[in-house]
């Protein structure tokens, strides 16, 4: 079951840059061998569409998503989001456009157990210029709200549940143009996957971000706009 | 330019030069911290990381700690002892003995260690009496110990040239009463009888009826002499059976001394009014039936001998910090390796490298500094429990405390630590996030 949210946390949540169309061009990755992981001919996602991604374990999935991020290397081809190639982009590059638009969630959570959930969605003010950092605090406290996560408990007390909700808010507080999302409910209960899902899909159609969402979870494909299959490497669909 | 400045530091105090070393020292810690944080906020995840292995950091830290504490223990130690048996020295301006050894002899006047010294005679007395340039020329005599304290025979115009007025009592006016050193454990009128001899060695009756009454004690000296039993130095002559310096039927205690009675000393203190005077007085008193040597500079030659040991120690200290920081940071190292993963999140949220780099270094350095810290504190207790050691084997008293020289060593340990730091923080930095985001 997915829920809807009315409730607006305002321009903190709302608010964000023009968000760009991704489309990947004739992308191949390569393994440090020398082998091909991953091959893409053309994938398009719109501005503000939820793509979903799904397919065998090691069909590359994961890759794909890196791609999307500009984390994984491409060997050839051109990753683009609007105008820009995060694949011609330096890595000095790729890492300020992640940081100004995009938004990442990760099976595991990876969060810091020892600081609050505030402290964790939040962390993105450690490194963004002072002038940002009382913005990007009050968006991940909103967010926070939003997901009915306690701001002030460490991470290390909290479910699961409440942990991947602090990872959402993690990557939407610095209020990107789209979220990447690898099996962002495969470590939840049935419950808790459908509160995330509907929580993040909602902000994210309120705001018109892009949603890509690497899943086995029937549910949140369900809930997507489109859903492509990668299999033994290759995109389809 | 370069004359102003070397003009300005020989202005300085002491104490603003050892500032401004320290200072110098910390500068690359500093300017590295500037340089790596600049614009960053990590400590929020260093804060997690310190809590994540606290009791490895805690371990981590108390090794910088140790090691830090045992150099800095044992510079202050050196320099307490150094400055202790300066102190102990100080009222022995000139010490004539027979020629020979001058370590032997200032050991045995100065810290009244056992030895077995030539006397000088009466010739040696004369001439030293006939030198009006002299403001004291004081005989020593030991030899004889009670309860394990020397006994020391000497004449009474000694006594506030080695300690000042006396804490208790009065000095002796018989030759069968004593002073006590500060810190002796006899009280006023306590009865003495000598041993002949000190140590295990001992003979308690040797001087069989001889005694002594307490009637004063000395106000502290610093040295072995607080814990002595002093006596007029006709009592120990009369005691071994010898003349006790003044002609029969003259009781007279002190000088002059007949040197036709005089049974010999193996040491005697002189003095003179100015510097020039005292400089004078070892030459004077320098010749093939006697030997005048200035205690302080004997201890100073001994003390320079001992600084090539000092600095072998220091060196030896410094090696152990290196080793015991490089084992640490390697630890870190590993631990940072731990948190990979992490750190491979930050970036892939947008973090940039030098960020990361950040983290590690300001999370190293925080661990480092702690341990340096808390390395003077170590470094306080251990040269304060060593000192009490030494005290008790020695009888200086040794104030051990951590100054400037301590706080230099830290400071050197936590700069070069810093600058090792760059090490795991630039592995961190370098390393890419895809694998580490894969790894799971």
């Amino acid at each position: 079951m997915t829920r809807a949210f009315a409730a607006p946390v305002g321009r903190a949540v709302a608010a964000g840059p023009p968000v760009p169309d991704l489309r990947l061009e004739n992308v191949e990755v390569r393994a440090p061998d020398g082998r091909a992981i991953l091959s893409v001919p053309w994938l398009e996602a719109p501005a503000g569409a939820a793509l979903g991604i799904r397919g065998p374990s090691g069909a590359g999935k994961s890759t794909l998503l890196l791609v999307a991020a500009g984390l994984a290397p491409v060997a050839r081809g051109r990753v683009m989001w609007g105008e820009a190639d995060l694949a011609a982009m330096s890595e000095r590059e790729r890492d300020g456009f992640r940081r100004a638009r995009l938004g990442l969630i990760f099976q595991d959570f990876l969060l810091f157990e020892e600081l609050t959930a505030q402290e964790n969605a939040a962390v993105a003010a450690a490194w963004a210029p002072a002038a940002e950092r009382a913005a990007i605090r009050a968006r991940a406290g909103a967010l926070l709200d939003r997901f009915g996560a306690p701001r002030d408990r460490e991470v290390a007390a909290m479910s699961g549940g409440e942990r991947q909700r602090v990872a959402a808010a993690r990557a939407l507080a610095g209020d990107p143009a789209a979220v990447l999302a690898d099996e962002p409910t495969a470590a939840l209960d049935r419950d808790n996957a459908d509160r995330l899902a509907g929580d993040l899909l909602a902000l994210a159609r309120e705001a018109g971000r892009t949603v890509i969402a690497v899943s086995h979870d029937p549910a949140l494909i369900a809930a997507m706009d489109r859903v492509v299959q990668v299999v033994d490497g290759e995109v389809r669909g | 330019m370069i004359d102003a400045f070397r003009d300005a530091w020989l202005d300085a105090s002491p104490a603003a030069q050892d500032a401004l070393r320290l200072a110098a020292l910390l500068a690359p810690a500093a300017l590295t911290g500037a340089l790596v944080l600049r614009g960053q906020a990590p400590w929020a995840l260093v804060r997690a990381l310190l809590l994540r292995f606290r009791w490895t950091n805690l371990l981590f830290a108390l090794l910088m700690a140790l090691s830090v504490g045992l150099g800095a223990a044992l510079i202050a130690q050196e320099r307490a002892i150094r400055e202790g048996s300066a102190r102990a020295a100080a009222p022995f301006d000139i010490l004539v003995a027979a020629p020979g050894d001058e370590i032997g002899m200032m050991l045995a006047a100065v810290y009244l260690q056992p030895a077995s010294a030539p006397l000088l005679g009466g010739e040696v007395l004369d001439r030293l009496q006939r030198d009006e340039r002299l403001t004291l020329r004081a005989p020593l005599a030991f030899g004889d110990s009670h309860d394990g304290a020397p006994v020391i025979g000497t004449t009474a115009d000694f006594l506030p040239r080695l300690a000042g007025p006396l804490a208790e009592g009065r000095v002796w006016e018989t030759a069968h009463e004593a002073v006590v050193g500060a810190r002796s454990p006899l009280r006023l009128g306590d009865a003495v009888a000598p041993a002949h001899g000190a140590g295990p060695a001992a003979d308690a009756h040797a001087h069989e009826g001889a005694a002594l009454t307490v009637v004063g004690r000395l106000a502290p000296t610093g040295g072995p002499w607080d814990r002595a039993v002093i006596a007029p130095v006709e009592f120990v002559w009369e005691v071994h059976g010898l003349a006790n310096g003044h002609a029969p039927g003259d009781d007279r205690l002190g000088p002059p001394f007949d040197p036709a009675f005089f049974p010999g000393a193996p040491a005697f203190v002189i003095s003179s009014e100015t510097l020039a005077g005292l400089y004078g007085a070892r030459a004077r008193h320098s010749d093939a039936a006697s030997m005048a040597f200035f205690p302080g500079a004997t201890l100073a030659r001994l003390h320079l001998l001992l600084g090539d040991l000092r600095e072998a120690m220091s060196l030896m200290a410094l090696a152990a910090q290196a080793l015991s920081a490089a084992g640490v940071l390697g630890g870190l190292v590993a631990l940072t390796r731990l948190f990979a993963r992490r750190f491979a999140l930050l970036r892939a949220l947008g973090a940039p490298r030098r960020f990361v780099l950040a983290v590690v270094w300001a999370y190293a350095a925080t661990l480092m500094g702690a341990g340096a810290a808390l390395g003077l504190a170590v470094g306080a207790v251990g040269a304060e429990a060593l000192a009490t050691l030494v005290s008790a084997r020695t009888d200086l008293a040794l104030s051990a405390g951590i100054g400037w020289a301590e706080a230099h060593l830290a400071a050197a340990v936590f700069s070069l630590t810093t600058l090792l730091a760059l090490a795991p923080a630039l592995a961190a930095y370098r390393r890419a996030p895809v694998a580490d985001l894969r790894g799971g």
